[in-house]
């Protein structure tokens, strides 16, 4: 199998998480001889071989991440102008995001079985996960933790050449948190995660509060 | 205060409005984009970790967001693609995010970013062309439930009485 992917991420490829993810979906999903092209929608310099991609090539992968509800606004810019299929081309997709629950990323979801139609594909799922947001922050042993476990959704994707395994389906995690973890992250969102945030900041050499009000 | 933003090229719907809203005696404030620079977001976060609350983008988008935490509520007039909201209605949404700081907290079940400003800004869709109504409709309610906001409702082109209707103070 071949299979033609785009990082639908508006993100520059050297910050974008869902870069990162790619990088160990793709190892996984070429151990047994998958082979694969990918391209970039935040470089609009490959939106050309892009168009010729999608017209050549019958497994079609967009990994992406969520914007507002659903897929950003270049990435919709960028299929305005791709010809739907109408061989029996097949489209799946990975839908990540920073929220960690999976209910956060349904909504988006259930647009990309809308867009796979009309684009003339069949729908051969969507890999759904959150929490991810602090992909491109975190390096070694602990950016791995977060992406290595993309590799085995690679291997499932390669063998079935969807996502329909149960295997995809559990990779979500919880759909919302019990109470009791709510209570808990609750507190960390007010201590740790906190002071971790500014220390992102003070390093990105911010030199205000992250709730300042600009335009009060 | 209504702010409408409307990202197609018909001033015809906007027109429309405003004479509808004239005679309601609805203060109204219409931002044609099509004569406006707006990038997409580019997702760099920014707005959130560097200069919170402002875009790294230096475009015309600033006037649209400076307006908007002002006002009761905000309509986007937007074209249709691929059963969606296209490129350049979205990238009013996309834009938005300085509106959230990055912190977080639960809201009921499910996490969300604590607002930036204390605002009650409502938000209502216009849409021309053929998308999946159910689809956006739930999309719109999502969307704001995101932003501690409420939805206005979807209407098409041709339902822009029941849309001015919802445009009350």
């Amino acid at each position: 199998m071949h299979v033609f992917i785009i990082n639908g991420s508006p993100r520059i490829k050297s910050q974008s998480n869902t870069d990162k993810i790619l990088e160990q979906f793709t190892k996984g999903m070429s151990e047994n001889g998958t082979s694969f092209e990918q391209y970039e929608v935040s470089d609009r310099k490959q939106w050309d071989d892009m168009r010729k991609a999608f017209a050549e090539n019958k497994n079609i992968l967009i990994a992406l991440p969520l914007y507002v509800e659903c897929i950003p606004g270049l990435l919709i810019e960028f299929l305005e102008t791709v010809e739907p299929k109408t061989d029996d081309s097949r489209i799946a997709f990975i839908l990540q995001g920073g929220f960690a629950e999976g209910i956060q990323l349904r909504c988006g979801e259930e647009y990309l079985k809308i867009l796979a139609g009309k684009l003339g594909c069949a729908y051969a799922g969507t890999l759904v996960k959150g929490n991810n947001f602090s992909i491109r922050f975190v390096e070694g042993a602990e950016r791995d933790k977060i992406t290595v476990p993309y590799g085995e959704m690679g291997r499932e994707y390669a063998a079935k050449g969807d996502f329909s395994s149960e295997k995809c389906k559990k990779f979500t995690g919880p759909e919302v948190f019990p109470a009791p973890i709510r209570l808990l992250v609750g507190i960390l969102f007010k201590t740790a995660a906190k002071t971790g945030l500014n220390k992102i900041a003070e390093g990105w050499g911010c030199t205000r509060p992250l709730d300042y009000k600009p335009y009060s | 205060m209504v702010l409408i933003v409307n990202t197609t090229s018909d001033h015809s719907i906007t027109d429309e409005l405003k004479n509808s809203l004239q005679d309601k005696g609805v203060d109204a404030d219409i931002i044609e984009t099509d004569s406006m620079r707006i990038s997409h977001c580019i997702g760099c976060n920014f707005c959130w970790l560097k200069t919170p609350g402002e875009c790294s983008i230096k475009d015309d988008y600033e006037i649209i967001i400076k307006k908007m935490i002002h006002a009761d509520q905000m309509w986007v007039i937007s074209d249709t693609a691929l059963g969606f909201l296209d490129h350049k209605g979205k990238n009013i949404y996309d834009r938005i995010l300085p509106i959230a700081t990055m912190y977080l907290k639960f809201v009921g079940d499910q996490m969300r970013h604590v607002p930036r400003y204390k605002m009650n800004t409502e938000m209502g869709l216009i849409y021309t062309g053929e998308p999946e109504v159910e689809y956006l409709k739930k999309w719109n309610a999502r969307m704001a439930l995101n932003f501690e906001s409420k939805s206005l409702g979807v209407f098409g082109r041709d339902e822009l009485k029941e849309a001015v209707s919802c445009m009350c103070l």
